[in-house]
């Protein structure tokens, strides 16, 4: 597989909301307050109002489900989701790695709405990032 | 990123729907009818039943939206999904649905797969995010899929 650096992606997040055993387990939603992204391709900011549904698995994986709002430095609006999967107790170290797509309008960005990609994901002490390369 | 080989999956093709246009674009459903895979650590073969339900988008991107039961060669069942867009020049796109061979390397042919299974011994997979590249062969679609590490 060959891949190429999208973006780094930085969450800022409000207090969880922790909604308790549902159905397909524990419950907890990342309200996104904001952030920033930058690559080679595009920079900016993230909107409020986003969040990460997230479920943890009675397997311990957490299941990731985000949707949250880009806007690039230039004004383009761009929506982007994610699905992944958060394993604190992988062998060796955490594995924290999602599955971005894209939606964009804007021609100049178009290229994000055929790509595919992959981020490998950190908690840290401000907040997640995300380093994204696109599946070439 | 780093990844390594999960399997290769190959597919057969037996049949089509063709839904035409639909509210989000064309709706083609293909029909999976057998297939096999073979990786380090899993090998068998797709059960019947299985299928690509396709859409392709105003901009020419054709959305996939595989989903198979596998079953390995020792008697495991796995369900897996894989989402993914193929998309190329016009002339190549055209040339595979004539089912020539093409060259892979010519066209955008890439999915994410996801598997779940109530196998201990296949666990791994309920715990991993995995890509694939394809190569629309005219007797049906194979796809080497890498976890991603």
């Amino acid at each position: 597989m060959r891949w190429r650096p999208l973006m780094t992606l930085r969450l800022s997040t409000a207090p969880t909301q922790n909604l308790g055993a549902g159905p397909h387990g524990t419950r907890v939603t990342f309200p996104i307050t904001g952030g920033s992204f930058e690559g080679d391709r595009l920079r900016g900011k993230v909107l409020p109002g986003g969040d990460d549904w997230t479920t943890k698995r009675p397997d311990g994986v957490v299941e990731l489900d985000l949707r949250i709002t880009l806007e690039t430095d230039d004004g383009a609006l761009i929506y982007m989701t994610f699905q992944g999967l958060r394993d604190d107790g992988a062998p060796g170290a955490p594995y924290f790695r999602t599955a971005p797509r894209f939606e964009t309008a804007e021609p100049k960005y178009s290229f994000l709405n055929r790509l595919l990609a992959v981020g490998k994901g950190e908690i840290r002490a401000d907040g997640p990032v995300h380093v994204i390369e696109e599946l070439l | 990123m780093e990844s390594r080989l999960l399997m290769t999956l190959q597919v057969a093709v037996v049949g089509t729907q063709k839904l035409g246009a639909v509210p989000l674009g064309t709706r083609v459903i293909a029909l999976v009818g057998s297939g096999h895979f073979e990786g380090p650590r899993l090998r068998g073969k797709v059960l019947p039943g299985s299928g690509d339900w396709t859409l392709l988008r105003g901009d020419g991107v054709l959305e996939l939206d595989l989903r198979l039961t596998l079953e390995t060669d020792d008697g495991a069942l796995i369900y897996m999904t894989s989402f993914g867009l193929r998309h190329g020049p016009p002339e190549v796109i055209a040339a595979i649905a004539r089912g020539a061979s093409v060259d892979p390397s010519t066209y955008y042919f890439r999915t994410t797969p996801r598997f779940e299974t109530g196998n201990p011994r296949y666990a791994f997979l309920n715990r991993l995010l995995a890509v694939s590249s394809g190569d629309r062969r005219p007797e049906g679609p194979i796809y080497t899929i890498h976890e991603i590490l």
